[in-house]
């Protein structure tokens, strides 16, 4: 425990001192790793640790994105408030689909969110007098003065923020609750658990984390545009938990860096990279299904993952 | 107006029933969504494209060769992606899903971003009543669409492998108890489905030519239906199928064209509010 709390310091003053040595570009990219661990972190507290799988995360943040940003420019709302509404809003959607779908089992929520998706995505497309469309709103920054390094931290701490919530989700009574959920849910039901309210509030808090992130986000990057909630969007997501590992604490943001920071690397091939991450994502969630994390407890040999059963041949449950 | 909404809406309804079909079997079978469905709906397009168009092959022969393809793909995914993941419902959601971005942009790389569009097998439009004029490869469509819902029902209904299909679907460890071998049953029946969206894309591609993303909005009109039918249910997607086809319809005449699969959307909602089993499901105990 010890020697783990002192690496923890390591990590975190790597994260405090490294963007004072990097320029305008990587800062870029290192801002946007923080918001894709965000995204990733709060989709995995949905997918690997209920086992719901939600295709609305992307749309979610869009959620927050374009109601801070509309807010901005419609009613010059200052936008920390807009990103509290934003967040807010997400929330609500979340709470809404869960509650309507989630009494059914997963199949059903996967569905909905995908419709919600992609009916979100027309919404805004084809409402282009009041969202600009795929021409991209612009809307006011989150800072008086624009900094990179600044924005930097903002997103830093809403990470942390992000990722110490979905832990004290984890690790509290409730995190038990999910995690039997999700390994047997007759069981956890027979053992009073309530496997729809556990279901709803991890879709709730995650879609409003998604919310958080997509508003954050916007005011960064100044101008919004429908691309912000495609699915292609919510794929790159995916691929990050993936990749990094669902159902453990460190994998999705792992994933996050890992897959933005290659992104960048091989920019050069254009169109390809995402055929080339859909690939990598495919081959890794058909043979090594818990991802890095699980590659790295492999290595250390270390006890399988607490809490998520690896897919089983034979027979369906 | 209203005459062409109810024609418009029978032939749409009559094409998503057969994509949705084969979304039902799967489920019912093997209790998985394949969201890469609709991306095997636009391949068969693109097969018959490249057969009758680029390599000049009689329409016929392309279409059959083009659905023939798409269930040897189905049975290939099956294979190598859904077969690992049974007993965990969840991974293939995400590996499907997976398949679907990586379907699309590999057809944006191989055949570009324009409409492919499979010569059509018709010419000419047919007089109703003095009231419009109405495509004759639509009409075709229609018959086609019927035909082959026709020959499912003749399939599962009456054959060997219906029965054993439908055993599987209803108690699989009592069917594999009386030698069902249904590791099988799911390998032939997801070909089988992905087949089924195959037909559909050849059927409908002379009339909507294909896109590389086109089969998102195919995938889930098939997934509303689907719901809206009854998870499994086979009567329940055609009946669906039609109530989505005219719902479409009257919606983009009456109200908006781009808004049409909003109201796939709050059909959805609606089901899922008043009857979440569907038309012709089970409810849930």
């Amino acid at each position: 425990m010890k020697r783990l709390r002192w690496r923890w310091w390591i990590g975190a003053a790597a994260f405090v001192a490294v963007p004072f040595g990097l320029d305008s570009y990587a800062l870029h990219v290192a801002i946007t790793c923080l918001f894709y661990a965000m995204m990733a972190t709060s989709w995995n507290l949905i997918a690997g640790y209920t086992g719901q799988v939600s295709f609305a995360h992307a749309a979610f943040a869009g959620i927050g994105a374009y109601t801070s940003g509309l807010l901005a420019v419609k009613a010059g709302v200052p936008p920390w408030i807009g990103i509290a509404v934003g967040t807010a809003a997400a929330g609500a959607f979340g709470l809404m689909l869960g509650v309507l779908c989630l009494r059914m089992g997963g199949i059903y929520l996967s569905l909905a969110t995908l419709a919600f998706s992609e009916i979100l995505s027309i919404v805004v497309q084809n409402e282009y007098e009041v969202t600009r469309g795929t021409m991209g709103l612009q809307i006011p920054g989150l800072l008086p003065t624009y900094s990179k390094l600044s924005y930097y931290f903002v997103f830093l701490a809403a990470a942390v923020g992000t990722v110490w919530l979905v832990v004290r989700l984890i690790r509290s009574d409730l995190g038990l609750s999910f995690r039997a959920v999700q390994n047997d849910e007759a069981a956890a039901a027979a053992s009073g658990v309530d496997v729809v309210r556990i279901r709803v509030l991890a879709f709730t808090v995650s879609s409003a984390l998604a919310g958080l992130a997509g508003g954050l986000f916007g005011h960064y990057l100044l101008l919004i545009t429908p691309t912000l909630l495609s699915l292609d969007q919510m794929f790159l997501v995916l691929a990050m938990a993936v990749i990094g590992g669902l159902g453990s604490l460190w994998g999705p943001v792992a994933g996050a860096f890992f897959l933005e920071i290659l992104s960048e690397y091989i920019r050069a091939w254009g169109e390809y990279h995402v055929l080339a991450f859909g690939l990598v994502a495919l081959v890794v969630a058909r043979f090594a299904p818990d991802g890095l994390a699980g590659l790295a407890r492999a290595v250390r040999k270390g006890p399988p993952a607490p809490g998520r059963p690896a897919p089983a041949a034979g027979g369906r449950s | 107006m209203f005459s062409l909404a109810v024609v418009n809406g029978l032939v749409m309804g009559t094409i998503y029933a057969l994509a949705a079909l084969g979304v039902s079997l799967v489920v019912g079978i093997m209790n998985v969504i394949n969201f890469a469905h609709g991306e095997f709906y636009i391949l068969a397009g693109y097969f018959s494209y490249l057969f009758a168009d680029a390599l000049g092959w009689p329409v016929a022969a392309a279409m059959v060769a083009a659905v023939a393809l798409v269930f040897a793909a189905g049975v290939l995914v099956e294979y190598l992606l859904i077969r690992p993941t049974y007993g965990n419902d969840m991974y293939s959601l995400i590996l499907t899903f997976i398949l679907s971005i990586v379907l699309q942009n590999a057809y944006l790389h191989i055949f570009g971003p324009y409409p492919k569009k499979p010569p059509n097998w018709v010419k000419g439009a047919t007089n109703f009543f003095d009231q419009f004029y109405y495509g004759n490869q639509r009409l075709v469509a229609l018959a086609a669409g019927a035909a082959v819902i026709g020959a499912l029902f003749v399939l599962i209904k009456t054959t060997w492998f219906g029965r054993v299909v439908r055993a599987t679907s209803q108690d699989r460890e009592m069917a594999e108890m009386n030698g069902v071998n249904t590791v099988g049953v799911n390998l032939v029946s997801f070909g089988l489905g992905c087949a089924l969206a195959g037909a559909a894309g050849v059927i409908l591609s002379p009339i909507f030519p294909v896109t590389p993303t086109a089969g998102v909005a195919v995938a889930l009109t098939s997934f509303v239906i689907v719901v809206l039918g009854g998870m499994g249910s086979l009567w329940g997607c055609v009946v669906g199928g039609l109530v989505i086809g005219l719902v479409e319809s009257f919606g983009a005449t009456y109200v908006s064209t781009g808004y049409k699969h909003l109201f796939d959307f709050v059909i959805l909602l609606g089901v899922l509010l008043v009857r979440p089993s569907g038309l012709f499901g089970k409810p849930a105990a």
